[in-house]
Parts: structure tokens; C-alpha cells; sequence
């Protein structure tokens, strides 16, 4: 059976932002995103009517709102489900280690 | 031991009426339900003090709609206020909405009363709701099998009779795979048809919620309740709203009914083949026309629904970061850190495989090799339906290619999730609506579906071809076990 290589692998999930610590899923992936990829690749064969893309199952203009200010959020139930809050911020790990 | 929920909803909402029972009696009954099922592990989240709260509070209202005091379970990607809403994700395990959906506004409108979230697969990826974090929910018409995913929660749910109603989301045949499986009525509405405001963001360019129920006119009225164009839904539809009731138990003499060939092909059980065969018998007999047609690119539909579904999903799913809200990685030492082990740990398998994957897609110019050419395909698809409904007034076939089969089987096999909703996927490419009603069972005693597709905004025609069914058919698919 056709495999990615590891470093193959290793590239989306980087593009995805996702690590992959553990040897045995490394090589699961290995398998796994390859018989998808194939599958995927059959759209080459695929001969279209026309170049036109449809991006949207809509045909009605999009429904904007008006901009006008509505109610506000209050700041408790903002926070209510971050994970790391230091007084009234968001904790975040060191961004720039300059 | 009253059983009211075994009646129909005009006869418990004359009950309600002349005040015999109250809802708090239909809220009490249904977690008696809910309690004797704890197998099926169809729910994540119960909701049994709040829900009673309120059907206390309905005790002055007045029962002013059919829906009234009704119990409801949700699908736990629609969030509610208050109420935990974690995807079946560990990455949403203590999340606690601050609003609620559009819908979920719409039912309380109507006084229903929310009993609970319906188990699911993680974000709604998978087909067989095995991917839920909450461990799998089992079908009530055999416990060791699937009850079909995505949200195989909230079939479990209707089938077992803990709740008459549930909502579900359909990206690529969530809705009604699973009620196939299950032997319900689920309905996938047209694109913009319902409001996706508050539903958890899969493939936004196809999820849709619906509505999942016992019966056909149950279900139609529920699609009453939720419809309707909604301003904080870019693609929410403009399209008045019918009543949705409006033609079932019209006769069907005269409609003209359409069979894609590639529906009917060897891709298909052949009990299941025999069985929409029967179908097609009894439709003939009773004045429709019944033609075999070719939909163009049918065949390709889980590429480019792949393409599509996981190209967005990498996209909506990027905001799970471990910053702002959801699970969050201990000890990362940087920013880059966090992102990489939060997503490792909150994501299971399905999930991680499908972002890897659609992060891939998109990435480059493989956006102009995979992305665009699906989007192409997807429009010429698209045309092809619009083709056949110049003609037309329904296409059937069967929803799906087998019955509901083995908890654990195929686990590992990344196709496998796709290949179960081959026949249901077109309708979301193409934004149409498409319902399954159940048309019997196999030799096994497990349920066999009928999949109806509807042009654009039609679903009452679908109704009405549903409901004469339903009539003719006449199956027992009640499932309850009665403590």
C-alpha cells in the first residue's frame, strides 16, 4: 500500500497548525492522508461544461445588516469561556522572544 | 404510567387545551424516557432542571400553537444559551454559550422545551457518530449498531421516542443518513432556507439544519417554526415562507418523478434496490410518472465533496486555538506552541485528518488545481439539476447504499465516512432540499430509507409525495421500550 513520506506528512500537518507527537499516528496519517489525497486527485479527470465556479448554493444578494451600534456584550459573559484571563486580559504565552 | 408522548400533537395539545395534562407531565415523562435509555447514549448535555423550570412557567401561558410545550432535543453543534454546547469535541468540552441560535430562539418562541443536546460526530465529521469524543450513540433498532452520523444523537433520540422532535445539521447527508439508519422522517432544507446563525461552522457553503421527527406532518410543522430569513445570516434567504402542511394528503396523480441511474446502481443493497423498487411500483399505480435519468457528475460528488467540505472546514475550524475560549494546552511555551499542542490534543482523528487535509487543498496553487475545479464541477452539477426539474417535480432514489451497520466497523478506513453518504452528498453540492421518509425493512428488521430531492424551495411538493408514503406504507416503526 502507497504511503505519504513522513516529512511529507509533517508539512500539512504544519499547514493545518497541528503537531504530531506520537510515532504510531505519524505513520497512520501516512496511509490514511494518502488514500485521501488519491481520491481527491480524480478531480484532474474530471471534464467540466464551463470554467464558471459557483462559490455560493445562494442567488439572492447577500443579507447584510445595517450598521448601525446594537447591544453590547457585557465584559463577564465575554470572558466567561477563556481558558487563561489575567485581571481583565487574555493570557497568552510570549509572542516575541527577542 | 401515563404515555401521552406516544399520542399524536393534535391530541396532546387538546389535552394541553383543556388543561388535563400540563407540560410539565410531558417534561416528566420524557426524562423517564431519557432515564430508562441511558444505553443508547444519544445525549451529551441534559437539560432536566432548566426544562422543567420552564414547562412550570408554561403552566399560565396559553397553548397557542400546536408545537406548544412540546419536548425538543438539539443537536450539540446548535448552541444554547447557558446550556453546554461542546461538538462532541474535547476541544469544546466546558463550553458554555453566551446567545442562542436563531432556531433555538424560534422553538423557545413556540414554547417547546429543550431536554438536552444530541450526541454527534466531533463537528459533525464522520457518518456513523463514532468520532464523538462522548463515546457513540447506539441505534435503538439494534444497540450494537450505528445510528448513523452526523447526528446519529438526535435519530437515536426520535426513533427510541425519547422526544417526538429533534434538530439536526446537514453538511453532506447528516440529517438523513442517519434517519434512514434510525427509521425517521429528517429533512435537509434548501440552502438559506433555514437561518445558520449560531450553528457551529463546518462547510459553511453547505450546512444546513432541519428537522428530524417521527412522522411527516411532525416534521413539516417543525420546518414551519424554524424557517425564515434571518439578518444575521449573510445567506439567509429572502424567500417568503409557506405553510409547509399545506399539501399533505394531496393525492400525487399526475406528478412527474425522476430516478438518477446512479442511484439505483450496484453501489446499492440490493434489498434496499427491491425495496425503492416497490416504491417506484406504487407511485406508477397511483398516477405519478416515474422516468430513469442520468444527473450529470453524480458520480464525482464525495471528490468534490471532499474538496469543498474539508477546504472550508480548515478555514472555520482555524479559530480553535486555545486563546480565546474552548480547551487550551498547558505549559506551551510559546504562542506557535499552544496553536500546535491544542490542536493536537483538542481534535480527535476525523477531525485533525479532514483540517490536514483541507489546509493542504487550499494551500498555494493547489487552490487553482482542487479548489476551483470543485467549485466548477459543483456549479456544471448544479446545472444538471436545474436541468432535470424542468421536467420533473421530484427525484427519489434510496438515501442510502446499506442499512444501518456494526458499531466499530471500519474505523480506520478514511474513505469509509464519505462512501456512506454517496447518495445524499449532491443535494448539498447543489443547495436542494432532500428528505428521507422510511419505506420498510430489511430481512434483518433494520430500517430501509427513501431519499426525496426537491427543487429549490419546494419542500411542500416533497411533503406531499412523503405523506402519501407514509399512508400507503402504514409501518410500524415505533421503537419504544416502556419501563
Amino acid at each position: 500500500m502507497e504511503k505519504l513520506s513522513k516529512e511529507e506528512v509533517l508539512h500539512v500537518a504544519r499547514l493545518a497548525r497541528i503537531s504530531i507527537s506520537d510515532e504510531n499516528t505519524l505513520e497512520k496519517y501516512q496511509y490514511q492522508l494518502k488514500e485521501l489525497l488519491d481520491n481527491i486527485d480524480k478531480i484532474k479527470e474530471v471534464k467540466g461544461y464551463d470554467e464558471e465556479l459557483m462559490f455560493s448554493p445562494v442567488d439572492h444578494q447577500a443579507s447584510l445588516q445595517e450598521d448601525v451600534p446594537g447591544e453590547m456584550l457585557s465584559f463577564q459573559e465575554v470572558k466567561k469561556n477563556t481558558p487563561h484571563m489575567k485581571g481583565n486580559f487574555v493570557e497568552v504565552p510570549v509572542m516575541i522572544n527577542e | 404510567m401515563s404515555n401521552y408522548l406516544d399520542l399524536s400533537i393534535q391530541e396532546i395539545n387538546n389535552l394541553l387545551k383543556k388543561k388535563e395534562i400540563t407540560p410539565v407531565d410531558l417534561v416528566e415523562e420524557c426524562f423517564r424516557r431519557i432515564e430508562s435509555n441511558e444505553d443508547l447514549n444519544a445525549f451529551i448535555t441534559l437539560n432536566k432542571e432548566q426544562a422543567l423550570e420552564e414547562a412550570k412557567a408554561l403552566a399560565d401561558v396559553e397553548v397557542d400553537n400546536l408545537l406548544f410545550g412540546l419536548p425538543i432535543a438539539v443537536k450539540d453543534n446548535i448552541v444554547t444559551k447557558d446550556l453546554r454546547t461542546t461538538c462532541a469535541s474535547k476541544m469544546l468540552e466546558n463550553f458554555v454559550p453566551i446567545y442562542d441560535a436563531t432556531v433555538v430562539e424560534k422553538i423557545k418562541a413556540k414554547h417547546m422545551i429543550i431536554v438536552g443536546k444530541a450526541n454527534m460526530d466531533e463537528f459533525a465529521m464522520g457518518s456513523t457518530s463514532q468520532t464523538s469524543y462522548f463515546g457513540s450513540p447506539r441505534n435503538p433498532w439494534n444497540k450494537n449498531c450505528i445510528a448513523g452520523g452526523s447526528s446519529g444523537g438526535s435519530a437515536a433520540i426520535v426513533a427510541a421516542r425519547l422526544t417526538p422532535f429533534a434538530l439536526g445539521s446537514d453538511t453532506g447527508g447528516s440529517i438523513r443518513q442517519p434517519a434512514s439508519y434510525c427509521g425517521l422522517v429528517g429533512m435537509k432544507p434548501t440552502y438559506g432556507r433555514v437561518s445558520r446563525y449560531g450553528l457551529v461552522a463546518f462547510a459553511s457553503s453547505l450546512d444546513q439544519i432541519g428537522p428530524m421527527t417521527r412522522n411527516v406532518y411532525e416534521n413539516a410543522l417543525l420546518l414551519n417554526a424554524i424557517s425564515g430569513h434571518d439578518d444575521k445570516d449573510l445567506t439567509s434567504s429572502y424567500n417568503q415562507v409557506e405553510d409547509y402542511t399545506r399539501l399533505i394528503g394531496k393525492e400525487i396523480k399526475g406528478m412527474k418523478i425522476a430516478v438518477p441511474n446512479y442511484f439505483m446502481s450496484d453501489i446499492v443493497d440490493s434489498e434496499i434496490q427491491d425495496k425503492v423498487r416497490e416504491v417506484i411500483e406504487c407511485l406508477k399505480q397511483n398516477g405519478a410518472t416515474v422516468d430513469y435519468i442520468d444527473i450529470d457528475y453524480v458520480e464525482n460528488a464525495v471528490t468534490l465533496y471532499q474538496i469543498i467540505a474539508m477546504g472550508e472546514a480548515s478555514s472555520n475550524l482555524a479559530r480553535f486555538d486555545g486563546v480565546r475560549f474552548g480547551y487550551s494546552a498547558p505549559d506551551a511555551q510559546n504562542v506557535e506552541e499552544l496553536y500546535l499542542k491544542t490542536r493536537e490534543t483538542g481534535f480527535g482523528d476525523e477531525v485533525k485528518r479532514r483540517i490536514m487535509v483541507g489546509s493542504y487543498l487550499l494551500s498555494g496553487e493547489n487552490a487553482v488545481t482542487y479548489y476551483n475545479k470543485a467549485l466548477s464541477i459543483r456549479d456544471d452539477m448544479r446545472k444538471s439539476f436545474r436541468k432535470a426539474f424542468q421536467t420533473y417535480d421530484l427525484i427519489i432514489g434510496p438515501t442510502t447504499t446499506t442499512v444501518a451497520y456494526s458499531l466499530g466497523q471500519d474505523l480506520d478506513d478514511p474513505m469509509k465516512s464519505f462512501m456512506d453518504d454517496v447518495l445524499v452528498i449532491p443535494v448539498n453540492m447543489a443547495g436542494l432540499p432532500g428528505m428521507n421518509i422510511p419505506i420498510g425493512m430489511n430481512q434483518d428488521h433494520m430500517p430501509i430509507g427513501l431519499h426525496i430531492i426537491g427543487n429549490q424551495f419546494e419542500e411542500a411538493k416533497m411533503y406531499q409525495l412523503a405523506s402519501f408514503l407514509e399512508k400507503e406504507l402504514n409501518l410500524d416503526l415505533d421503537r419504544k421500550e416502556r419501563s
